[in-house]
């Protein structure tokens, strides 16, 4: 049987707002489940809920019915928050801390001390790419570079379960490929992660499953390649075809009761092209002997 | 199934934690500036005293002294604890600790131990400087007394200086200055939990620092005879229970010009304080607790 990171069932909040008599229902009757090791994708437009269901999960709000759990352990409790790992959307952390500190700080509140927390620290300072920058003040950090830190944070403390919020909201393509890299790294470790953003065609890249939430609800959940594709219609992608090749495709196709839809230039994604002429190259190995 | 994490629900090293990053926020926010216009203060009265004073000037500048201390320390504990819970919600950090194994009251206890902790070391550079201050000014009226005073005379003057300036029975009044300090920064923390800006909490805290200075009235009204309106005995009751009465702290004039304050009505005192000093946070918590985020 596997385990369920989270186990959602029945959740439903509802906001008192002041003068007004019907409660703002952000969150209705919610139930999904999302199976250890998955990276689940948690999509919607502004105002769908994701958060509200976000800050329940991490016991920040409490539900007004139903009930949410952390591997097996109600996320009411604290103890549950011992699993997690959170970054928030745009993350503002202590400015004044430098990025060591900083994970030294939320090191000491996961339980880690002494020397271990220090070896810890300075691993997850390596693994987002900031051991440089481990003694600059946070105040001088630019956007990417928050979110990174903020990515340590969430690390420091061997979660199973990671909940990313917008992970890579405001940060350049650069920035927000090598996050995307580092969460598929997480994949391959073993953590389940719960990603909430707007960056779809980034969801689309690295989650397993997704959920789509409106108004409170949710009205769409499965495999990405279940709920995306056209189960009636195949793609081909040919190299140095000539135009009677293609029309003959065509006539064949015709013949054997299919359609040809549609024939076009396939184009480049634009982050990879964006990538490719912003990225340095990799040097050419140098000549013994030469000078330049 | 997976079996539940261990997880101990009180960890002092999560409260010790948050309370030393408390204390180094507020330390690089140069809150320590305020010493240093305390320590101009009393340098300033020093110099004052000998040019103007007709009264004994050491008792002058314990008066003005300890009256500052009282003052600066009040004040330092309203500015740093009213922002601390409304500046971590703002920014979001009270989401990251709290996604963390962090309790709500392992937080509120952090956050609070760290401005005690600010509040207890500018008591202690405060004092330092007024015993520095007072020191140097014994000297120089010792110097003087020498100078002018005839031998007869010498030995009293002498002894008059001595039990003016900084003496061991000003301790208890230090220590009574900093526990009021330390209960209104409770009380304050306890406004910023149900407040929605930190204007509001500072302008409610100044005026039951006040309600605090005159609440003995109230008591009276309460405690009166059998002529107080009914309805005014329960007003002057709820504000006699709900306020402490601060004007127990003061005990300033009293040690200024030498009285010893009595351990009894220290002890009192102080236990008063501590006990305020534990419901207010008690109720902090409560509210905080039930709080939506």
């Amino acid at each position: 049987m596997s385990t369920s990171a989270i186990s959602i069932q029945n959740l439903s909040k509802e906001f008192h707002v002041p003068f007004r008599r019907e409660p703002v229902r952000a969150v209705q009757n919610l139930s999904l489940e999302v199976p250890a090791g998955e990276v689940y994708g948690l999509l919607g437009p502004n105002g769908s809920g994701k958060s509200t269901t976000m800050k329940i999960l991490l016991g920040l709000v409490s539900p007004t019915a139903g009930s949410s759990f952390i591997f097996n352990v109600n996320s009411k409790q604290v103890e549950s928050r011992e699993s997690v790992g959170f970054l928030p959307e745009n993350p503002y952390f202590y400015k004044y801390l430098t990025g060591l500190e900083t994970l030294l700080f939320f090191g000491k509140l996961c339980g880690l001390q002494g020397k271990p927390l220090q070896e810890k620290a300075r691993h997850m300072l390596q693994t987002v790419g900031l051991s440089d920058a481990a003694d600059r003040r946070l105040g001088g950090y630019s956007k990417g570079m928050l979110q990174r830190i903020g990515l340590a944070q969430a690390l420091i403390g061997d979660p199973r379960l990671l909940v990313l919020d917008e992970p890579t909201a405001g940060v350049d393509p650069a920035g927000s490929h090598e996050i995307r890299d580092l969460i598929l790294q997480f994949k391959s470790q073993g953590i389940t992660v719960l990603l909430c953003s707007h960056m779809l065609n980034q969801v689309q890249q690295i989650c397993d499953r997704i959920g789509v939430m409106n108004h409170g609800k949710l009205v769409a959940e499965g495999r990405l390649d279940d709920l995306i594709s056209a189960p009636n219609q195949t793609e081909l992608v040919l190299e140095n075809a000539s135009p009677s090749l293609i029309e003959a495709f065509g006539r064949l196709a015709t013949d054997s009761g299919a359609r040809l839809l549609d024939q076009r230039k396939p184009h480049a994604d634009l982050e990879r092209f964006f990538l490719k002429i912003t990225q340095p190259k990799p040097e050419a190995p140098s000549t013994p002997g030469r000078t330049s | 199934m997976t079996a539940a994490p261990k997880h101990s629900l009180f960890s002092s090293r999560r409260v010790l934690a948050l309370a030393h990053n408390t204390l180094l926020e507020l330390i690089r926010l140069k809150v320590f500036y305020f010493i240093l216009l305390f320590a101009l203060l009393i340098i300033g009265s020093s110099i004052f005293t000998i040019q103007f004073s007709f009264q004994n000037p050491l008792q002058v500048l314990k008066d003005v002294g300890l009256g500052a201390m009282s003052i600066f320390s009040w004040l330092l504990g309203l500015l740093c604890t009213a922002g601390l819970l409304p500046k971590d919600q703002e920014d979001r950090t009270l989401y990251t600790i709290l996604a963390k194994p962090v309790s709500r009251f392992e937080y509120l206890l952090g956050k609070l131990s760290g401005v005690f902790l600010l509040i207890t070391l500018a008591v202690l550079l405060m004092s330092v400087v007024f015993a520095g201050v007072l020191g140097i000014r014994e000297q120089q009226e010792i110097a003087a007394a020498m100078q002018s005073s005839s031998p007869q005379t010498l030995a009293l003057d002498l002894e008059a200086i001595r039990s003016a300036a900084f003496q061991a029975n000003l301790i208890p009044g230090i220590l009574l200055i900093l526990l009021k300090a330390l209960l209104c920064s409770t009380l304050t923390l306890l406004l910023s939990t149900v407040a929605t800006s930190s204007v509001f909490t500072i302008l409610t805290s100044v005026v039951i620092y006040l309600i605090g200075h005159v609440q003995g009235i109230a008591r009276e009204a309460w405690l009166g005879g059998s002529e107080t309106a009914a309805a005014l005995k329960v007003l002057s009751a709820g504000v006699s229970l709900v306020f402490p009465d601060l004007q127990l702290f003061n005990v300033v004039d009293e040690i200024a010009v030498g009285t010893a304050l009595p351990m009894a009505l220290f002890w009192q005192v102080s236990g008063l304080g501590l006990f305020y000093i534990l419901v207010y946070f008690l109720l902090a918590q409560v509210i905080f607790a039930s709080r939506e985020l």
